[in-house]
């Protein structure tokens, strides 16, 4: 997943100066950033000022990017280095001194919420994937149900033009073939 | 864990998972994203300060205005080919291009656009409303390259 060929020619267009790969890579990449400020529980602006920091620090980066096959473990790990900086700042967390909170342990723990953060993100982006190869009718009836909070049957029942007695069963016939998508099966080890 | 251990209920989990991020996540994050890489651009043609009205009442004062109403604040950009002259007033950014020439102008901060206009065949421009973060103004004459200005903290 991380040699992903897809990502190496994004990278290398985007370092020529294509818009468009560039857009492709923050559609894939906006996800990681996004969940990584949650974990840190980041407020609204701070999140904004931890993507702008990520994205202008990639645009220096690009051209001397010499593993772009390594770009997402990228992303996160100054992501993560954004998020923490931006929570010392702001005197969210206790007073370190910054020589301290340099140690050993703390680096092999960011490390470790980094790799995490990364396969997860692959994992949510393959599934994501899997749904897309759905029926239109399934990714609405799937989204409904896996709304915070699921969404009633009635209300399904109205908005799709289903019976409710037929929800069940559709319910379980979409998951068949979510579970049988292509895109899914690249999740298997 | 193959494809067929996944059983509905896991399946929904994962599902829901993967489109919680897309669910929560503005659209604005993402354009924000797309739109920094316009800075890129940065050494395409970049017109450095070269005057400021402020240095006037303080010696080497950076960019920054005390922003009272009635204070009028100009200052010059200048890069090899181009001068950008603007004056920060409160019914906007007034610019003048040098050489005089039509085409657009924007004014981009950290978060993306914060305003967008015509530049008059004259040179002449009115960016609304004021930026109220730090930004960079983005000239692009119709014949010419896009010139960058440096920052100005309002």
């Amino acid at each position: 997943m991380r040699d992903d060929p897809t990502v190496v020619s994004l990278v290398v267009r985007a370092g020529d100066g294509d818009q468009e790969a560039w857009d492709e890579l923050v559609e894939r990449y906006a996800p990681l950033i996004w969940s990584i400020c949650r974990r840190y529980r980041l407020q609204p602006g701070d999140t904004d000022d931890v993507g702008q920091g990520v994205w202008l620090r990639l645009i220096e980066h690009l051209p001397g990017l010499r593993e772009p096959a390594a770009l997402p473990g990228w992303i996160a790990t100054t992501a993560q280095r954004e998020c923490l900086r931006l929570l010392r700042v702001s005197s969210r967390v206790d007073p370190v001194d910054p020589v301290d909170s340099r140690e050993v342990g703390e680096h092999a723990v960011e490390h470790a919420v980094a790799e995490e953060e990364v396969l997860r993100h692959e994992r949510r982006r393959i599934v994501r994937a899997a749904f897309g190869q759905l029926s239109q009718r399934c990714q609405l009836l799937l989204a409904m149900i896996t709304q915070d909070p699921p969404a009633p049957y009635d209300e399904i029942s109205r908005k799709l033009h289903m019976p409710m007695g037929s929800i069940g069963p559709n319910r379980a016939r979409c998951l068949d073939r979510l579970r049988r998508a292509p895109a899914l099966a690249t999740l298997v080890d | 864990m193959t494809e067929t251990g996944w059983n509905d209920d896991e399946l929904l989990d994962a599902l829901r998972d993967a489109l919680q991020t897309e669910r929560e996540m503005p659209r604005t994050f993402v354009d924000a994203g797309k739109a920094a890489f316009v800075w890129r651009t940065i050494d395409a043609e970049l017109a450095a300060l070269t005057y400021d009205s402020a240095w006037e009442s303080a010696d080497a004062a950076p960019v920054r205005s005390e922003s009272r109403a009635a204070t009028l604040r100009a200052l010059t950009f200048a890069s090899d080919g181009w001068t950008i002259e603007i004056e920060l007033t409160p019914t906007g950014v007034l610019g003048q291009l040098d050489p005089p020439e039509s085409g657009t102008v924007s004014a981009r901060g950290h978060s993306g656009e914060l305003a967008s206009a015509e530049i008059d065949d004259l040179g002449f421009f009115v960016l609304w409303p004021i930026p109220t973060e730090p930004y960079r103004l983005i000239c692009t004459p119709a014949s010419g390259p896009t010139i960058l200005t440096g920052w100005v903290t309002p």
